[in-house]
């Protein structure tokens, strides 16, 4: 029972890494390299939600404001520090982006401070679903993030700027061909991307509570489901995150909480190693 | 020929230093001024300590006042020299440096960070200039400091010691610490496991990782021990979480935790005090309500002068009462009488005037002082000191004992 209990907890988890999990892994099928910068963004959109939802703003209001200024944020660094670097290649651009990242945390330290802050949420016991605990408040969260995930698949399944996303992230010179612009692509794959990571970052926040360091600590499990999933893959980023939220809750039974780093670097070296495609694949919707 | 004129020159200067000496010890006699003692703080003016430093450094400088005053010590005057350690070893290096080889202090009061103490003590067991910490890391009194260091402040044994016996205190039949990977984790574990059987008491343990966003596995791998009590060691932000899951998860024992990390941001932050109902929090408390504490509130102005500054306190009037007891004033004195001003059955005393005046009489003297008893192991550490306990109460932190 403890084992499917764990299995639960992570999957709950899971969901909410899922969502900035996607945002990093469309960013990469579109622009090509791994922008680390999500730490930074992720806590940014964290804390531009709090302020939102300390302002009275509703649940929705406020993730939409996490959104925008995630959003908006990602986009500026995109277009003054990394893809500038971008045509030395995906290295000197990824290197830009764990700078911007530390450059954003602190940007959000000077500003609040190193103390923890928590949303102004009631806080319920949890209920029983037979000898199942789950929390009502993170069924919540994890309805609101598998919301988030289905208008994103239904925007890259049926719109037409979705479907030309992934054309461009699919093969850049032959959707230039067909019309595409891939200048407006990139913009919107960072724009969306960043405002993913952003409200990730504050659904991970509703429960726990949010810091400078918010985004840092979810990066490595965060790398880590897009690299399972297969890098460029939404539904891999899903399936990867999903994996990893499991996986580390599971350990805590097996090998104790303090390994729970191990698991995103395992997992990152069995892909490398095993199926440097990832599991479904670079390229797969 | 040259040879002899030098000597009998040598000889003149030798005989003429000679025959002044005394002058010059009679001055010192009887005016003091001449050759002052010098001491000095080394307190965080400025940095992460700088909150604590400037009241730090009142609090050394009233016990000078007030011993000079009195006539100081060996009829010697006493001159404070105050430096900032910036909260930092680069900084408190230069100025120790200064301290010890300008100003040629013979003892040092108040280091605060650790670092900085760490820093700080070799050049001061080198330079035989004795050492007063306020600093926590059990690391600290075990450097090769031969004897010139001491510590007022509780290492993190005593603290947990302290924790294991209030556990018990509350009845508890199963207690569980959940606690992140830090330098203290396994001396928790090794101490509680010490301690708690002796009281019919089991211990478990887990470690989480700090970084995580639940702990929701955390909690039912702790609940499936049916715990009584829970000892909640994080910091701030794990603690939060895991007060919030644990109350998620319907858990109904007592909670614990140190006052360090589970303090007024961590309420406020939670924002619904039912979470925290009737948690209790601990920390290291000065003798609130003794002689030595009542003088640290008038010299400082402050109704609830916090630990370090009564730290301080107890320095000076201990440093000056080794040097009443060793009729010397160097570093090696200190380091060699220092234990002397806290003698088993001894005269109590409650500040450092009193404590000269028994010993110059003769009598041997038992100093209360405002952070503690002040009785120190051979390694430097103090023996014991008081706890405060709260518990928190519909959000507020309420007094349930100091002792």
């Amino acid at each position: 029972m403890i084992i499917l209990q764990a299995l639960v907890n992570g999957i709950v988890s899971g969901t909410l890494l899922a969502v900035p999990a996607i945002g990093f892994t469309a960013m990469f099928a579109v622009l090509r390299f791994p922008n680390f910068s999500v730490s930074g963004v992720a806590t940014l959109g964290a804390f531009a939600g709090y302020l939102a939802y300390g302002a009275g703003l509703q649940m929705a209001g406020s993730l939409a404001i996490a959104f925008a200024v995630a959003g908006v944020a990602g986009l500026a660094f995109d277009k003054v520090a990394h893809l500038p670097l971008i045509k030395q290649g995906a290295l000197p651009a990824a290197i830009a982006s764990i700078a911007t990242g530390l450059i954003l945390e602190n940007v959000v330290r000077l500003g609040f401070g190193n103390e923890p802050r928590g949303y102004d949420r009631p806080i319920a016991r949890d209920v029983f679903l037979g000898e199942i605990r789950v929390s009502p408040q993170q069924l919540e969260t994890m309805g609101l993030a598998l919301l988030l995930m289905l208008l994103v698949f239904a925007a890259l399944a049926f719109t037409r700027i979705g479907k030309a996303m992934r054309a461009s992230a699919d093969n850049p010179e032959l959707a230039a061909l067909k019309g595409i612009r891939p200048e407006r692509i990139a913009t919107l794959a960072s724009f969306v991307g960043m405002g993913l990571v952003g409200v990730g970052g504050m659904l991970l926040g509703l429960d726990s509570s949010i810091d400078p360091l918010t985004g840092t600590r979810i990066l490595l499990s965060l790398f880590a489901a897009a690299v399972l999933g297969g890098l460029g893959s939404v539904p891999g980023a899903v399936l990867g995150a999903f994996l990893i939220g499991m996986a580390e809750e599971l350990s805590v039974l097996v090998v104790g909480s303090q390994y729970r780093a191990a698991i995103g670097f395992i997992a990152i070296l069995a892909v490398l190693t095993l199926r440097p495609r990832g599991l479904l694949g670079e390229r797969a919707y | 020929m040259t040879k002899i004129r030098i000597g009998r020159r040598a000889a003149l200067a030798g005989g003429v230093a000679a025959l002044a000496n005394p002058a010059v010890v009679r001055a010192q006699g009887s005016g003091g001024t001449a050759n002052p003692i010098k001491l000095a703080t080394l307190t965080p003016l400025t940095g992460a300590g700088g909150p604590y430093g400037p009241v730090m450094a009142k609090a050394a400088a009233s016990v000078v006042e007030e011993v000079n005053k009195a006539g100081g010590v060996l009829g010697r005057r006493i001159v404070l020299v105050s430096e900032d350690d910036q909260t930092n070893p680069e900084a408190a290096v230069r100025a120790a440096r200064k301290l010890i080889d300008v100003d040629k202090v013979s003892a040092i009061m108040g280091t605060w960070a650790s670092s900085v103490t760490t820093a700080v003590a070799p050049l001061c067991w080198e330079s035989k200039t004795f050492l007063c910490t306020v600093s926590g890391a059990d690391s600290i009194t075990l450097l090769p400091h031969q004897g010139f260091l001491i510590r007022t402040q509780p290492n993190s044994r005593l603290q947990v010691t302290r924790v294991g016996e209030f556990i018990l205190s509350l009845g508890a039949k199963k207690a569980f610490t959940m606690i992140p990977q830090t330098p203290f984790t396994q001396s928790t574990f090794d101490t509680l496991n010490q301690v708690l059987p002796k009281g019919g008491c089991t211990h478990q343990s887990l470690i989480y990782d700090d970084k995580k966003t639940t702990y929701r596995t955390e909690v039912d791998q702790a609940l499936r021990t049916s715990p009584d009590v829970i000892l909640a060691n994080g910091y701030t932000p794990d603690t939060v979480v895991l007060l919030k899951d644990l109350y998620r998860a319907g858990f109904k024992g007592k909670i614990l935790g140190f006052a360090y990390s589970i303090n007024q941001k961590l309420v406020d932050q939670v924002g619904q005090p039912e979470v925290v109902e009737g948690v209790y929090t601990f920390a290291p408390s000065p003798a609130e309500g003794s002689g030595a504490y009542e003088k640290v509130k008038a010299a400082t102005g402050s109704a609830n002068p916090d630990p370090y500054t009564c730290q301080v306190y107890d320095h000076a009037s201990l440093v000056l009462m080794a040097m009443a007891s060793a009729k010397a004033a160097t570093g090696e004195a200190i380091k060699e009488n220092i234990r002397k001003a806290t003698v088993s059955g001894g005269k109590v005393v409650d500040n450092a005037v009193d404590g000269i005046k028994e010993i110059m009489a003769g009598g041997k003297v038992d100093y209360a002082g405002a952070s503690g008893p002040c009785d120190f192991d051979e390694k430097g550490d103090i023996l014991d000191c008081k706890f405060r306990y709260d518990q928190i109460k519909a959000g507020k932190f309420t007094l349930v004992k100091i002792a």
